[in-house]
């Protein structure tokens, strides 16, 4: 057992921090939620530059090999910022899915060009009705021709219009089981209805009318694709778990900043003892978030039932504390907080997001409560035995 | 960064799963269950730490020169979580874990040579003299004078709380020597032998209806010079040193496991009315939340060990924030644990201790001991410093 970050983490933190200080400034962040534009180029392909693209993958992949720990380095100081572009939804979650079921030449075909910067593909799963369930998947997929043609409608596909590459789920009919294909987005069977996300984010919702897909861009006909696709949401909501930590904490910090400031009654608001042990709660609940989002990364490649135990207990206690952090700062500022002038309501918006991606608080906290609730799990503390590893 | 366990680490849990299995007989485990307070029944209690002491486990924390077993961090934490595993009796209080850590910093070689081994042994049991009646959280305002004359003090006043005072044969107690200056400057750390004249120790009922807390009365004693620790006006030092071990420090979290799953057992059972909590969607939910708030705290311990075992400091807003959580967790499981009781809340059972009552199975005894145990619960987040002193140490570290 051993919590503390190496050497080279803590200069990688270092690192990200000190590039998002000097090129996503909050004033920075504020043109880009306002424009239309679905991707900044510019900044996108400064992330591939820096390595940051390539981070989540094996060096094997043309990755560099970074590990859970540094990806949630990488996703904390985003969140500090609040870094617009879709780094947990392309490189972490679908990229994350081709790494895994990909053969190597779609690695080569999918992974090389994100890693470099110049494809941006995203998941898209989630269709309406799904209640939280993950298998829940009516979009069909026929064998045909030298290929499959795909029909169905999906939901809520974050950064969609940034994408180039869609990964659909299809229900193989004959096969009667779970496909992924890689559907260019620019195929004519695919429609997109785009539209903002709460967060400033981009997403589409998507409808597929006998999209053509080669066979060649099936990936992992003979793996367990579902099984997979869980891996893959809870490492990426331990990703986003990190981002809301990092969001959690500019919370607190724009709230001990403003309060510092403002005087009423003849003294900084900060000065009441009121409002310190409100913003001394807030910094208790960072901490445990902080906590709660490590034990996630060090999860995600547990055993399922560890996996769970650490993903979905942490996004459930995060989205928990998260909320309460985001409303006690705006509380703090007062009317302030109300103004989109401040910059307190982009953690706010974002951390609502953050609840309601990848599964809801309430959808957490039932997916832990089956996991966790067995005598075994409840009797056992964090350490792990590499036996049942 | 990772959570497993190393070999020998593995080993020695299993060392410790097999000697708690065999010493921890079905009598101490029952006593442990009945018992509504924070410490054992010291029957129990210095039963218990016989067992240990036969081991040289009875003081996990200490070194081995002082009599320790000279454990690292990693052994300690699994030697709490196995213990609280096991159902243990809570006896590592005021001498192991308060008083013994301030001998071995700050007393002289003759006190640590007197003292230390009669810790161990049992012979000596220690009471906490700090809170006085006009002194709660703000402790530096303490009244209790301490007169020298000659190589004694002469000690008047009074100290409140004392757990366990009407069985500790010693007192440590911050006492005034001086008014002049800051008012932290004049005070001064004692150690008194209770069997000294002067000494009245009046029982303090407690809410849950026990006997646990005390007001010790201190009428001219006399408590000779070498029995203070460190200089006149170190007291405050001292105190704020032994604080952060009463804080606790760390080590503290294998409770919170451990009554998490005794509540789990509970809501398995149908209760009279013929219903499983378990099977209660509004139970399940506050139940698997909490479940999620003791794996943050035990991550926020493993994360300050790891820190500690590599030469830094958790820092105050961490230790903190695991007091505060700590405190708020054991009290969310004794309210849902009370919640499943429905009408037999009402039920109250005034003898004490319980475990003299006669033996019954065992879930009726935690429908019988669930009361209390909630009304017990409340003290968390009082003593140790209060919640609210603890946001004001965080708010001091986030607001300089």
């Amino acid at each position: 057992m051993d919590l503390r970050y190496s050497e080279e983490q803590s200069i990688l933190r270092e690192t990200v921090a000190r590039f998002l200080k000097a090129y996503y400034p909050f004033e920075h962040r504020r043109k880009r939620a306002a424009s239309s534009e679905p991707l900044d180029q510019v900044m996108w392909k400064r992330f591939a530059d820096l390595g940051w693209l390539g981070l989540p993958f094996e060096e094997s992949a043309g990755g560099f090999g970074g590990g859970e720990v540094e990806i949630a380095i990488l996703c904390e100081e985003m969140g500090r910022v609040a870094v617009l572009e879709p780094f947990v939804q392309a490189a972490v979650l679908a990229g994350g899915l081709i790494e895994r079921l990909g053969t190597s030449s779609q690695c080569e075909l999918l992974l090389a060009p994100l890693i470099a910067g110049r494809s941006l593909p995203v998941l898209a799963h989630l269709e309406d009705g799904a209640r939280g369930l993950l298998d829940h998947v009516q979009t069909r997929a026929w064998p045909h021709e030298a290929g499959y043609v795909l029909t169905g409608s999906k939901v809520l596909v974050q950064a969609a219009p940034a994408a180039d590459v869609l990964l659909v789920t299809a229900l193989l009919e004959d096969e009667g089981q779970i496909g992924l294909f890689a559907v260019p987005a620019n195929d004519e069977g695919v429609i997109l209805s785009p539209y903002r996300t709460v967060d400033g984010g981009h997403a589409a919702d998507i409808r597929l009318h006998s999209a053509n897909v080669s066979k060649e861009m099936r990936l992992g006909a003979t793996a367990d694709v579902l099984g997979t696709l869980e891996w893959a949401y809870d490492r990426a909501t331990a990703a986003l778990c990190a981002d809301a930590v990092g969001a959690m904490h500019s919370a607190l910090d724009v709230t001990i900043a403003y309060t510092k400031e403002r005087v009423q009654f003849g003294k900084p608001l900060a000065s009441f003892q009121a409002l310190q042990h409100r913003m001394a709660e807030m910094a208790v609940k960072c901490e445990e978030a902080r906590a709660s989002a490590l034990l996630a990364t060090l999860s995600v490649d547990a055993p399922k039932l560890l996996r769970v135990r650490g993903v979905s207990g942490a996004k459930a206690k995060i989205g928990r504390v998260s909320r309460t952090v985001a409303q006690e700062a705006i509380q703090l500022h007062g009317a302030m907080g109300i103004s989109e002038e401040m910059p307190i309501g982009t953690w706010f918006k974002r951390l609502y997001a953050f609840e309601n991606t990848f599964g809801s608080t309430a959808d957490h906290i039932h997916r832990y409560a089956a996991a966790a609730m067995t005598p075994e799990i409840l009797e056992s503390n964090l350490l792990r035995v590499s036996e049942i590893a | 960064m990772d959570l497993y366990l190393a070999a020998e680490d593995l080993a020695f849990r299993d060392e410790m799963r097999r000697f708690l299995t065999e010493a921890l007989d079905p009598e101490l485990r029952r006593a442990e269950r009945l018992n509504t307070s924070f410490l054992a029944d010291p029957g129990y209690g210095l039963k218990w730490q016989a067992k240990l002491t036969e081991k040289g486990w009875a003081a996990p924390s200490w070194p081995s020169e002082h009599g320790g077993p000279g454990w690292t961090l990693t052994q300690r934490y699994i030697f709490d979580q196995e213990c609280e595993r096991a159902g243990e009796p809570h006896f590592r209080g005021a001498s192991i874990k308060m008083i013994a850590p301030v001998l071995m910093r700050y007393g002289s070689p003759q006190q640590q040579a007197y003292y230390l081994p009669r810790i161990l042994s049992g012979e000596h049991l220690w009471a906490q003299g700090y809170s006085e009646p006009g002194a709660g959280s703000d402790l530096a305002s303490l009244k209790t004078k301490a007169v020298r004359d000659g190589d004694q003090y002469v000690v008047s006043g009074s100290k409140i709380w004392s757990t366990l005072a009407h069985y500790a044969t010693h007192m440590f107690a911050l006492v005034r020597t001086s008014d002049a200056g800051k008012k932290q400057q004049g005070i001064t750390f004692l150690l008194i032998d209770l069997k000294a004249a002067g000494i009245e120790i009046k029982p303090i009922l407690s809410i849950d209806g026990t006997h646990e807390f005390n007001q010790t009365f201190f009428d001219n004693v006399r408590v000779p010079v070498c029995d203070r620790i460190g200089e006149e006006g170190d007291g405050w030092e001292i105190a704020k040193y032994l604080l952060e071990f009463e804080r606790g420090g760390a080590f503290a979290g294998g409770v919170l496991r451990a009554l998490h799953y005794r509540l789990y057992r509970l809501a398995a059972e149908p209760g009279p009315d013929g219903r499983r909590a378990l099977d209660d969607p509004l139970f399940v939910a506050r139940f698997a939340e909490i479940g999620a708030d003791i794996d943050a705290n035990d991550m926020l311990e493993l994360t300050a060990m790891s820190k500690v075992e590599g030469g830094g400091n958790p820092g105050s807003v961490a230790s903190s924030t695991m007091k505060i959580e700590r405190s708020r967790i054991r009290q969310a499981i004794a309210e849902l644990a009370a919640s499943v009781l429905g009408p037999d809340a009402l039920r109250w059972e005034d003898r004490r201790p319980l475990h003299l009552l006669p033996e019954e199975p065992e879930l009726v005894e935690e429908r019988k001991v669930a009361s209390a145990l909630y009304i017990n619960s409340r003290s968390q987040s009082i003593f140790g410093g209060s919640n609210e002193i603890q946001l004001e140490i965080i708010a001091r570290t986030l607001l300089k």
